[in-house]
């Protein structure tokens, strides 16, 4: 969500912001720092901090990742995406279906039995240890924290908006608060915390989501009306690619589905689980908590579509108000209370686990890097934590166009940077370390180069290839290409990685 | 096995690199799109399975999915593509959706649920991880270490 935009929402959500709203959310961040609470107590080493203690069950992990998976674009953005360009919307999370099983076959088993054999926290970890390389493990570290901070701003600034939707706080001071609960038990409990409370975030989400669905059908008065009535009047909105075309929605398909195996905030908590023969259930569980979940991004936006077609609401005058604007028309008090605090949720749990890769990147992958060990990980990663957070909420605090920028290609440089060299990598013994390297600053140059021309409006792609698409398929290529032109160092793989890969 | 795989990763991902090259040469209605489909079905597919060979197999149950996984996903996209507009007014509805968009959203984004789950948990214990597997493997990790240690 850009700057402008996400004003706006605020001022959608103001308008209806009641008693029952702000009841449901204090109780909702009470129970969220009882939790916290719990959690803080069973942080003692880095271990914990980062990487829950490896003692994670199935059900939390698959709960926790979904939530990671899903920041607030999925309650505020993604249904006004829809209202706005259609079914082509529904391209970023169509690989869902496909993705989670992915994820299980390429990673799940591997980074699991990789964190076990070497003690490894971070997804720059299994890179290194794949390569042997220390600067292979130092870029994808750098790559993981740009994407980082504009991330963590993003979504302290969409979280802002929230509070100070339901508290009336201002904006600034919303920014501040939402900044310091998140950091509240995210420096205490670290990953620990994060991961128990995504636990309640995500049943959260998961329960406000379903609900509206329901919510959605009925105003529309079933799918098959909602279709004839939005036919009659703009038949490409529900077109099989929307009114984006179909080299734009399959686009999204790809880099949304080959992406989301570099996404390390989610491939991390892999290492988190206790039994590693409990991933056998894993993609069932993650598949249908992402699906529930991202029924509300469907069926708001198409739901708004109908009733504004049929003329019984007017048109929004933007399309973040999608959401906001349903709840208000549509559902009880108490139901908008549930997704506020869902979208709360969604952001919080997405930024605890951001602050957690990234204060993982700045006290143990670059120290590693450049030859060195932080002697206490867990001291220097509560005080990272602090400082990224900090340092996001006041770029949040800037500049609402700088945080788009920032946040626009977060998903695009974690794809083009870690997938050719962490899940082919790990899965293929003919990947080189001079493939890994120049794939990840391949990902890097093209995302960077990309995205700051077209920011500044010195190129534009033609209309339907993203940046994110052309890094992400130009750092597969230069994997490929590097690693056959230095095949002669294929097999320098330590013995014990060598047992993982072939595990 | 592998060594096959990852051709057709590469091939998959030559011919988005080419469907993308055919947008910036202007011919971006004509057959990118097709080649597109294919080629990102082709890179998440071969991924897939490059991910659950094991000891450079494939069971048969699991090429069968990943072949009908294809064929379906793929198959949904180049049908949406091949299939003449019908989205008017009164244009056909299937599960409530226009019959090209039903086929693409369910065809990719509900039917894969009801199938890959359950591949992945009905081939886990022969050809992804079993009791024996993992003791195996931890003893030889155990190994490893001695041996490092040793030296």
């Amino acid at each position: 969500m850009s700057g402008p935009t996400l004003l706006l929402m605020q001022s959608a959500i103001t308008g209806f912001a009641s008693r029952g709203i702000v009841a449901i959310a204090i109780a909702y961040f009470l129970i969220v720092a009882a939790i916290a609470t719990w959690a803080t107590r069973r942080t003692r080493s880095a271990s914990d901090f980062f990487v829950a203690g490896a003692g994670v069950g199935l059900w939390t992990l698959a709960i926790a990742k979904m939530a990671a998976t899903l920041s607030g674009f999925a309650f505020i953005g993604g249904p006004g995406l829809v209202y706005t360009i259609g079914i082509g919307a529904v391209f970023i999370i169509l690989p869902g279906a496909v993705s989670n099983a992915l994820g299980a076959w390429v990673l799940a088993k591997r980074m699991r039995l990789l964190g076990e054999a070497r003690g490894l926290f971070t997804v720059p970890d299994a890179i290194g240890a794949r390569y042997r390389s220390r600067l292979a493990q130092g870029l994808a570290a750098a790559a993981v924290l740009i994407a980082v901070v504009g991330y963590i701003a993003t979504n302290l600034l969409a979280l802002g908006l929230v509070i100070d939707a339901i508290f009336g706080t201002g904006l600034s001071l919303g920014i501040w608060i939402g900044t310091a609960v998140i950091l509240a038990y995210s420096v205490a409990g670290g990953i620990l915390a994060g991961i128990y409370t995504d636990v309640f975030q995500g049943s959260v989400m998961a329960c406000a989501s379903a609900i509206v669905f329901a919510f959605a059908l009925k105003s529309g008065g079933g799918m098959s009306n909602l279709s004839h009535t939005i036919m009659a009047a703009d038949a490409d909105f529900l077109g099989p690619w929307g009114r984006i075309g179909p080299i734009a929605a399959i686009s999204f398909f790809f880099v949304f589905g080959v992406g989301s195996l570099g996404q390390p905030h989610v491939v991390h908590k892999f290492y988190m689980l206790r039994d590693p023969r409990q991933l056998k259930w894993y993609p069932l569980l993650m598949t249908v908590a992402l699906a529930v979940t991202q029924l509300l991004y469907v069926s708001v936006g198409v739901a708004m579509k109908g009733l504004v077609m049929s003329g019984d609401i007017a048109p929004l005058a933007k399309a973040d108000q999608a959401t906001p604007q349903f709840l208000l028309h549509y559902t009880p008090t108490i139901v908008a209370g549930l997704v506020f605090s869902g979208v709360a949720a969604a952001i919080m749990a997405t930024v605890n686990s951001f602050m957690s890769v990234g204060a993982a990147a700045l006290t143990h992958d670059l120290p590693i890097a450049f030859g060195r060990r932080v002697q206490d990980e867990l001291k220097w990663g509560r005080i990272t934590t602090v400082v990224l957070a900090l340092v996001s909420a006041g770029v949040a605090q800037v500049s609402g166009t700088l945080v788009a920028f920032l946040g626009i290609f977060g998903w695009g440089l974690f794809g083009s940077t870690i997938v050719p060299a962490l899940a082919i990598g790990l899965n293929w013994d003919g990947a080189t370390r001079a493939g890994a390297i120049a794939s990840i600053a391949t990902g890097l140059g093209v995302t960077l180069v990309g995205e700051t021309l077209g920011y500044f409006k010195v190129y534009g792609l033609p209309t339907g290839v993203s940046v994110s698409a052309l890094a992400l398929v130009s750092s597969l290529l230069v994997f490929f290409a590097v690693s056959w032109l230095t095949r002669e160092t294929a097999s320098a793989i330590d013995a014990d990685i060598r047992l993982v890969m072939d595990a | 096995m592998k060594r096959v795989l990852i051709r057709l990763l590469v091939a998959s991902c030559c011919l988005v690199a080419l469907s993308y090259a055919a947008v910036f040469a202007g011919a971006r209605d004509d057959w990118a799109p097709w080649t597109l489909a294919i080629g990102a079905n082709g890179v998440i597919v071969s991924l897939m399975a490059i991910g659950a060979v094991r000891h450079d197999t494939l069971p048969r149950s699991l090429v069968w999915t990943f072949i009908g996984l294809f064929v379906l996903c793929a198959g949904a996209f180049l049908a949406a593509l091949a299939l003449p507009a019908a989205e008017g007014a009164n244009g056909p509805l299937l599960f409530g959706l226009p019959l090209r968009t039903a086929i693409v959203l369910y065809g990719v984004g509900v039917v894969p649920i009801f199938i890959l789950p359950f591949a992945y948990a009905l081939t886990f214990e022969s050809s992804t991880l079993s009791a024996g597997d993992l003791e195996r493997v931890r003893a030889a990790y155990a190994a490893v270490r001695a041996t490092r240690e040793a030296a």
